[in-house]
């Protein structure tokens, strides 16, 4: 819907005239969509006022952090949130940090490395937002997605501020779920349809200890990085097993020791990508170490509280690993290639390397979950992919799958891509195919229920919480401003 | 290449925002993270790097549709490259070369700005970007006894540059070079009122045309005299010279030099002692056309293999930022007694723009002012009393904005320091 001048004239006056545009020059650089108009509030108040705007004239809404992801349908406003972009807080003590929607994830980070800090990144990259949920490498140690999430302000779609957990009811940020009103449920929702409507103005997200270095010393040019020194206490390694099987004790029995800060379940094809500066290298790389591995695997961080604490760690690695026939991949024993991963896999800084590189576009099933369950899964899920490598529609990465434990193992992610060119129709609909027939599998045979499946044949499955969900939002939302589809992360 | 070759580069482009910022592992806080110009001061995506491939890809498939907001976007842009080494670290594809070409597609189009056109009128008629420049270009020489290099055998070619030859403020800058390649004993020449714009910054503002004219009329008189090394004490010219002339194909085996480059290897040979103290804190801003984008230039012609990936036949080096010119300027500051370097968050192949390059400095001085305002705040958050550059365009920048801002920093190009150093 075209925004008449009464109208832009409107909202403009909320964000003033640099901060509004509906000029059809910008569109194709925000996801070819043709938006009524683009506007970037300044703070929580001109994005209430905003929002108040779109139900007055029923115009539909969706907000960005950073942009990376998301679909939305032409004709609605899209509220980028580029000019929220402070630290509000950071908590030592009470380990969180509240920051505004355009706080990247690095900022933070860096931010916390020198406080002893951490905090859960979403393997997106450091370059995405800090606020939203999400989960990724550092899972192990730092949890992932909602539950790191802390006390949230929140514009719903009527406009109205809500205050969620602890900030209900005092202007603390500590707790998600009370003193006051716990909508976790709702507010960091991200399972299609049950994607959030309104906008997070601030969240507050939970901190970890971090004994790693204050700051990596990161030394030469880009794209060739490394370390100058591998830091005290700190090591990297990648671990192949004989088999699944293996892999899967191996990782269960870490996660019981907690001696890792981080277990990120590569396969040997994204240890290739990371450490490889150009395609090339990194087709290379990846034909050499796929024969030197004697089948899944997985990255590790240790990082030990003390010298004592770091030697403890590592023998009771070295144990598990040995019980479990594990190899260590002799080319992250190498100093060069140990630090650029730990830097890499702590900075979040290379999964572009790993997903968009090779042909410019991946399509991917994530799931989190109960481990054992999901890699039984994606082992046929990664045969499935071998007719689609054969006929070169998509990258060749022997069909392997990759994820990781969370808290320690108590949760898992599984997930499993395909890199393709996406100029090349019949390779994506290959891919879109497989990625539909897999969903399926997954469900028909009770894996587990992808929220990328048909919702009606899920919904059913599971207490019927699409049809749920769609009562909570039409109560929110009663000037239906928010779109559907789209998810949180 | 025009921009149609560049189709599959923007079309790899996957909105990462990665343009936007400085490398991710280099962020060392909450501030100093930007590194684009544009999209920090104009924040609508289409002014990021990114936002430019998805615009110029749309282009390119539904016909160029030009409206106000679009040149707007197209001006704003320093083409300082720093999009390029971030997207890189990760990305094969290119990132400046489509935007440069989008630039100079729209001025073949007519699609200009009105202050450029006025700056390049005067390149046309007087041979320099310095609009209305008064009296002769080798006036500052005057008195100086200087070789012509058009006439006399020379060693090396000393190429001044429009704005330290023009601006009287500027012109310290090139007698202090003088001085110092006298003291060195460097058997040099000028080409004096025969020196013509090396049409670097006509290039940044997208005069195709005007640049390859410059360059002809340049190698022509450098071929006529029989000269095999040039030192530039500018940036841009560096650039011009080494990358630009070379991509077209016009450079032959010439050998250049920036200026900090060549007295860093007197230095290093033994000719130029540097004994007088400087006691001086300062901090180091690359130059974006000595740094990342003085990178050679490397000549590649290739076709993409079908199939999965984005790889050609043969394999397509990148010019990711690696090989600038990050250390001799360093290096010749460290052999300054007295002067003690700290350096900034955003420095080399991921420095922040001084501001004036990419025809911003006439188009939109403000944004241009803008944009150094930044760098000096940052330049004095090390404790710096003084930002030394390699270029006279930031300088000139640098010291503009501190007279309208305020500030007690002090700006100096590297020949000052030396000068004073011998
Ligand atoms: C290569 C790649 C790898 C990825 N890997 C992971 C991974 O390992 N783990 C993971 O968790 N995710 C992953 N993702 C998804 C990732 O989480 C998101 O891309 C990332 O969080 C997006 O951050 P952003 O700043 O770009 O958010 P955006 O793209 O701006 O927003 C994401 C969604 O949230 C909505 N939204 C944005 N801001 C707000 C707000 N203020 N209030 C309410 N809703 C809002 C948007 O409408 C959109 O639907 C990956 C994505 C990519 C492209
Ligand atoms: S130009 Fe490169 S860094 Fe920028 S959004 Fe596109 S892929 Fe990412
Ligand atoms: S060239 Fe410089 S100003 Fe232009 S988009 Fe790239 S980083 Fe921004």
């Amino acid at each position: 819907m075209a925004l008449n001048k009464e109208v832009y004239k409107e909202f403009e006056d909320v964000v003033g005239e640099e901060n509004i545009c509906n000029d059809p020059a910008i569109m194709p650089a925000y996801f070819s969509t043709e938006f009524a108009a683009v506007i970037l509030p300044g703070n929580t108040a001109e994005v209430q006022a905003i929002v108040k705007l779109c139900n007055k004239h029923k115009m539909q809404f969706r907000p960005i952090c950073t942009g990376w992801t998301g679909m939305f349908p032409p004709g609605i406003i899209l509220l980028d949130l580029r000019r929220m972009n402070r630290i509000i807080e950071i908590n030592e003590k009470n380990m969180y940090a509240v920051v505004e929607p355009y706080v990247i994830s690095s900022q933070l980070q860096a931010e916390l490395m020198k406080r002893g800090l951490n905090f859960c990144i979403k393997g997106a990259g450091t370059n995405c937002t800090a606020m939203l949920r999400g989960h990724g490498h550092m899972d192990q140690t730092t949890s992932g997605d909602d539950r790191n999430h802390l006390a949230i302000e929140w514009i719903t779609p009527e406009g109205d501020i809500v205050r969620s957990g602890s900030l209900g009811s005092s202007d603390e940020w500590f707790c998600g779920d009370g003193p006051g009103p716990s909508l976790r449920s709702i507010l960091t929702s991200a399972v299609p349809p049950g994607v959030t409507p309104g906008v997070f103005t601030k969240a507050a997200v939970k901190l970890y200890h971090w004994s790693g270095p204050s700051a990596y010393p990161v030394e030469g040019i880009s794209p060739h990085y490394s370390l100058s020194e591998i830091p005290p206490n700190m090591m990297a390694r990648y671990f192949s097993f004989p088999s699944v099987e293996k892999m899967w004790q191996a990782e269960l029995k870490i996660g019981e020791s907690e001696i890792c800060f981080e277990l990120m379940g590569f396969n040997i094809s994204m240890v290739a990508a990371n450490i490889t500066t150009s395609n090339e290298e990194e087709e290379e790389t990846f034909n050499r170490l796929n024969k030197e591995v004697q089948g899944p695997g997985f990255f590790v961080i240790v990082v030990g509280d003390t010298p004592a604490d770091f030697e403890y760690k590592q023998r009771v690695l070295e144990k598990i690993v040995s019980e479990n026939d594990g190899k260590s991949l002799k080319a992250v024993e190498d100093p060069r290639i140990e630090g650029i991963l730990m830097c890499q896999c702590t900075r979040i800084s290379a999964s572009i390397r790993e997903t968009f590189r090779n042909g410019g576009a991946f399509n991917s099933i994530p799931i989190m979950g109960q481990r054992d369950l999901t890699i039984k899964w994606a082992i046929g899920a990664g045969k499935a992919k071998e007719p689609l490598i054969e006929k070169g529609y998509i990258v060749d990465d022997g069909g392997a799958f990759f994820g990781w434990g969370v808290e320690q193992g108590h949760l898992g992610k599984t997930e499993i891509f395909c890199k393709f060119d996406p100029g090349n129709p019949e390779a994506k609909a290959a891919v879109e195919g497989w990625q539909k027939e897999q969903n399926r599998r997954a469900f028909t045979e009770r894996y587990f229920a992808s929220t990328m499946g048909p919702q009606d044949e899920i919904g059913p499955a599971l207490l019927n919480y699409h049809l749920w969900w769609q009562k909570i939002t039409e109560a929110l939302d009663p000037n239906g401003v928010s779109p559907s589809g789209g998810s949180l992360v | 290449m025009a921009l149609e070759d560049y189709r599959g580069d923007m079309e790899m482009c996957c909105r990462c925002s990665t343009c936007k910022f400085i490398p991710m592992q280099k962020v060392k806080g909450a501030q100093y993270v930007n590194v684009c110009p544009s999209i920090a001061k104009y924040n609508f995506h289409a002014y990021s790097a990114g936002g430019r491939l998805n615009i110029a890809a749309a282009m390119l498939k539904d016909g160029f549709k030009y409206t106000d907001k679009l040149l707007d976007i197209v001006y704003n842009c320093q083409l300082c490259g720093a999009c390029g080494v971030s997207c890189n670290y990760a990305m094969d594809m290119e990132v400046l070369q489509p935007i440069s070409e989008f630039r100079l597609r729209c001025v073949e189009d007519g699609k200009t700005n009105p202050a450029l056109d006025k700056v390049i009128a005067g390149l046309q008629k007087q041979g320099t970007m310095v609009p209305g420049a008064k009296g002769k270009r080798g006036d500052w020489a005057t008195g100086l006894k200087l070789k012509d290099a058009t006439k006399e055998k020379v060693d090396v070619l000393y190429h001044v540059g429009c704005l330290t030859s023009y601006d009287k403020n500027m012109q310290k800058l090139a007698k202090a070079t003088v001085k110092i390649l006298q003291k060195a004993g460097v058997n040099f020449g000028i080409a004096g009122n025969a020196e013509t714009c090396c049409g670097g910054r006509a290039y940044q503002m997208g005069y195709k045309e005007d640049f390859l004219n410059q360059a002809k009329k340049n190698m022509d008189m450098i071929k006529k005299a029989g000269i095999k090394t040039l030192v530039t004490g500018c940036a841009d010219g560096y650039q011009a010279f080494k990358v630009l002339y070379d991509k077209y194909n016009l450079k032959g085996d010439l050998e250049v030099l920036h200026i900090s480059e060549y007295i860093d290897k007197l230095i290093k040979d033994g000719k130029l002692k540097l004994n007088k103290k400087v006691n001086l804190n300062v901090t180091y801003h690359d130059p974006c056309r000595l740094g990342r984008l003085g990178e050679p230039w490397i000549h590649w012609e290739g076709k993409k293999v079908p199939g999965d990936r984005f790889v050609f036949d043969p394999p397509k080096e990148y010019r990711r930022g690696t090989k600038g010119v990050y250390e001799p300027p360093r290096d010749v500051l460290k052999s300054i007694p007295g002067v003690k370097l700290t350096e900034m968050t955003r420095i080399k192949e991921y420095a922040w723009c001084c501001g004036a390059g990419g025809g911003v400095n006439e188009s939109n001085p403000g944004f241009a002012r803008w944009t150094a305002r930044e760098r000096i705040e940052e330049a004095g958050s090390t404790g710096a009393e003084a930002i030394v550059t390699a270029c006279p365009w930031c300088e000139k920048n640098f010291s503009e904005t501190i007279k309208e801002n305020g500030s007690n920093l002090k700006v100096y190009d590297i020949v000052e320091l030396v000068e004073k150093a011998i």
